[in-house]
């Protein structure tokens, strides 16, 4: 009886110990597939404040969609996690022609689409093609191809990129008409991912709908999007690339209400979510197992001069109301600690282009003086508005006298957290000169913007920016490259120096040289007080501490294959 | 009674169309372009332009009017501006949420409105008359949004007892036959997501009920006090009939006339969308959608939705009219005349 037992126990031992070396072996090779961690099943609930407009980033220009899309649609660059640096994507290299005006990209090998189709240099130009041309067959006439509009100058011979071509299967060269130095940026947005040809062919019109959703290539697949409910996306088990984090289930709970949000956090419904009030971060930071973290700012608040006005043409006004603005106390007053003043409107986060140099006091004294230089020792109380010719252009004719006018937002924005607030403040500083200005607004958000682009707002006025693709040629550029022509929306800003300036640094590729025009611009403008730069305020992030990881990105680009959860 | 009904359902017919118009050009006359609104702050007045012509607004009134509304009639509310997602579409699968919700809500209100509106009648000036009456008042004059977020913080994220965000949980799977989720899950004999569509109805529609069960309840007291003196019941009293039937039989199906009359009304209100509570609770019904598409200028869903809402009040009012006329004889007889 004995000795059985000892062969038996032999062999059991045996047994457990090959047991053992195939259990090390298979967790060697599990280890080492991609996506491991991701297979431990980890939802993550992320509150999202309303619905997607689209699953197709091509065709929209909204935050939220791009939130969605980009957690499974890919480009050929994507922003390093945290940075406004593009780094390899879909193309794992690049380089360009001496000229600037060819590119050509290596694409990744063994990518698929979530519809099983391979993705290849054949797919990038389709997808090229279809945002260009207006009339390749997907190109739909019933949506918006905003942003490719507005980053390559226009469609068809517009376009900045004339063509591109399959060089290999895993090779694609872009002609440009004129060299770029936001390209690589631009093809980093988000609007810019590459989607599976044969899905957007099969959807028509509907792709990007509740019922198609994205096809894309990306580690998560669309699965779910009802309407003010939820949107829920699935890890993509054949995802080609690298999974730092281990999250397998991606939920977006439509919470509109941000007291409600707030709610649904604190009561464990949802891991995060996006910009909670600022009343509301002490009590997160005060809760245990909730906290806030800050996404560095990419955003300026100004205040815009409308030339219309015959006294703000005038440089010396413009800087005594520059230098009568105490941007340090707004900030400490309105925004979250850690929250800059702005001097220029590129942001200190954008990686070429910010010039620190460029500060503006806060000196109510000299102000006055310059308002008594300019010829208004008794302030202002009333101003004049000067005609438009036929073509748009200000002319001297003297209209009307108005009352001096501050126009607040009807709304709040990262970078304008409480507007009639600040407004009132803004006010004060100018009484504090003896600008006696009136706070008003216009409306709802709509009829402001209505009013800002028709050139309406006949004043100062708020508004902001929020960077898209963390290059100067989106920030700066995107407001003053045109300056050469009054444009109403800019409030009637000429300045043919600035705009050729501004044009030179489009169409560099040189980033030392674009760097340096950038920086002299917004000395320039600041020594004319141009605009009157306000702050560049932080976006809130508030989690649970199921979240462990989660990597905030200036451009609001965060892809939640990053996140670790508990 | 079948005149009197195709009489004013004819008339309906002309008050559907001067709201459709005076809803369109009130729309076109208000600041603020769709456009622009689109594009947000990166308009550029080419742009706008294109998307003006884009989505027909650079035709003339008219026959923008004409357009919409001859589509409309043929059931096609054209397409959200945001999203491109068809109006139609959108509007079945939400007005289901708002019913859903609405009805839940009266029913609370009724249920609980019209029986504390008679005891406080019939024990005029006791306790249960000035707690009732004061509890009435607290819950016409609290504000709903105050409510419902107590509600979510107390319920919800103190006592986690009810879920407090949408209609269903995202992992529980239902199969939409009405778009009402508490009639599909019975309908489907789906009983997970029947516990789970209640869990979620339950605090939404108690919040949205309070102000008009707080309406129900005064109305029926003051209607059923008015009764209580005629010399009728006196008479029944003084017949010897039970307290009980006095009451129901003959006070209160005469004190009903106003009753049904502001039932009606609070209805109509509840099916047009209760805007604070859906965006409270996060409910994706009409109200909030509405409310959202005006901030954005979205004119399909905005024309779609306030005739809809025009439709369901002249329809309620047609109902009510028609419960008069089948429990007053009074209001039949004349109708036929």
């Amino acid at each position: 009886m004995m000795l059985l037992d000892a062969v038996h126990e032999e062999r059991i031992l045996a047994l457990l110990r090959r047991l053992g070396v195939l259990a090390v072996v298979l967790l060697v090779v599990v280890a080492a597939l991609p996506g491991v961690s991701a297979q431990e099943g980890k939802t993550f609930i992320f509150g999202s404040e309303g619905n997607p407009v689209n699953l197709d980033p091509a065709v929209v220009t909204d935050g939220i969609s791009f939130r969605v899309a980009r957690q499974g649609c890919e480009n050929l660059l994507e922003f390093e996690a945290g940075t406004t640096n593009p780094g390899p994507g879909l193309a794992r290299s690049w380089e360009v022609s001496d000229d600037g005006l060819t590119w050509t990209l290596q694409l990744v090998e063994g990518a698929t689409f979530h519809d099983g189709t391979p993705f290849n240099a054949e797919a990038v130009v389709w997808n090229f093609d279809r945002w260009r041309l207006t009339d390749h067959p997907q190109h739909f006439p019933e949506a918006v191809f905003e942003y490719y509009e507005a980053q390559f100058g226009g469609f068809d011979d517009a376009s900045i990129i004339t063509s591109v071509e399959a060089t290999g299967e895993y090779e694609v060269t872009i002609n440009l008409r004129e060299p770029m130095g936001a390209f690589l940026n631009n093809l980093a947005m988000d609007m810019f991912a590459i989607a599976s040809p044969a899905a957007v062919e099969a959807a028509g019109p509907a792709y990007g709908t509740p019922e198609v959703g994205y096809v894309c290539t990306g580690p998560y697949k669309f699965v779910e999007w009802v309407n003010d409910d939820h949107v829920t996306l699935e890890l993509n088990e054949n995802y080609w690339g690298e999974m730092p984090g281990n999250v397998s289930t991606i939920i977006l709970r439509i919470i509109p209400d941000t007291a409600a949000r707030l709610a649904a956090l604190q009561a464990g419904e949802i891991d995060a979510y996006e910009r909670p009030a600022l009343e509301d971060i002490d009590v997160i930071n005060a809760t245990d197992g909730l906290r806030v973290e800050l996404r560095p700012s990419f955003n300026t608040l100004y205040l815009a001069f409308n030339y219309r006005i015959k006294e703000f043409r005038d440089p010396l006004v413009r800087k005594a109301i520059s230098l009568a603005m105490n941007r340090q106390e707004i900030v400490d007053a309105f925004y979250l600690e850690g929250t800059n003043v702005a001097n220029t409107m590129n942001p200190p986060s954008i990686a070429i282009g910010f010039n620190g140099d460029v500060v503006t006091p806060y000196d109510p004294d000299q102000a006055k003086a310059l308002l008594a230089e300019a010829g208004y020792p008794d302030g202002l109380s009333e101003v004049t508005v000067l005609g438009l010719d036929d073509s748009g252009n200000v002319t001297e004719e003297e209209v009307e006298k108005i009352p001096v006018r501050l126009y607040y937002m009807p709304v709040t924005r990262p970078y304008n957290p409480n507007p009639e607030a600040i407004g009132t403040a803004q006010v004060s500083y100018l009484q504090e000169i003896g600008i006696d200005a009136q706070l008003e607004t216009i409306g709802d958000w709509a009829a402001y913007l209505d009013a800002r682009a028709n050139g309406e707002l006949l004043g100062l006025y708020q508004l902001g920016w929020t960077g898209d693709n963390g290059d100067p040629d989106n920030f700066i550029g995107y407001f003053f490259t045109a300056a050469d022509n009054p444009i109403p929306r800019e409030g009637f800003y000429q300045n043919a120096e600035v705009a050729a300036l501004l044009q030179r640094a489009r169409v560099s590729t040189i980033v030392e040289e674009r760097d340096a025009i950038y920086k002299q611009v917004e000395q320039m403008m600041a020594d004319n007080a141009d605009r009157v730069y306000i702050a560049h305020g932080p976006v809130p992030l508030a989690f649970r501490d199921t979240v462990v990881t989660y990597i905030a990105s200036p451009t609001g680009s965060e892809r939640f294959k990053e996140v670790v959860m508990k | 009674m079948t005149q009197y009904f195709i009489r004013r359902l004819l008339e309906s017919i002309p008050v559907l169309v001067g709201v459709s118009l005076l809803v369109f050009l009130l729309l076109h006359l208000i600041p603020g372009d769709p456009a622009v609104a689109l594009l947000g702050e990166r308009a550029t007045p080419e742009r706008i332009e294109e998307v003006r012509d884009q989505l027909g607004l650079n035709r003339p009134l008219y026959e923008q009017y004409f357009i919409w509304i001859g589509k409309a009639l043929q059931g096609d509310f054209g397409e959200t501006i945001n999203g491109r997602i068809p109006v139609s579409k959108e509007l079945r699968n939400r007005f289901p949420a708002t019913i859903e919700l609405a009805v839940t809500a009266l029913i609370f209100a009724v249920v609980l409105g019209v029986p504390i509106g008679i005891i406080s009648a019939i024990r005029r000036n006791s306790l249960i008359d000035t707690v009732s009456m004061f509890g009435a008042l607290f819950g016409v004059s609290i504000p709903i949004f105050v409510l419902g977020l107590l509600l979510i913080f107390f319920v919800g994220v103190r006592l986690k007892l009810l879920p407090f965000i949408g209609r269903l949980d995202p992992d529980i799977e239902l199969e939409k036959i009405t778009g009402m989720y508490v009639v599909d899950s019975i309908l489907t004999g789906n009983m997970k997501a029947l516990k789970n569509a209640l869990e979620h109805l339950v605090m939404p529609a108690f919040a949205l009920s309070t102000i008009p069960l707080s309406i129900i309840a005064r109305i029926t007291r003051s209607a059923m006090l008015e009764v209580l003196n005629q010399d009728y019941i006196r008479t029944a009293r003084a017949k010897g009939l039970r307290s009980y039937r006095v009451v129901m039989t003959h006070a209160f199906r005469n004190a009903m006339l106003p009753v049904i009359t502001i039932i009606g009304l609070q209805l109509g209100a509840l099916l047009s969308g209760a805007v604070l509570t859906e965006t409270i609770f996060s409910w994706p019904g009409i109200g909030k959608w509405l409310f959202e598409a005006i901030s954005r200028r979205d004119y399909p869903i905005i024309q779609a939705t306030t005739l809809l809402i025009a439709v369901i009040y002249v329809a309620v009012n047609l109902g009510v009219d028609l419960l008069y006329a089948l429990i007053d004889p009074r209001i039949r007889y004349s109708g036929a005349e």
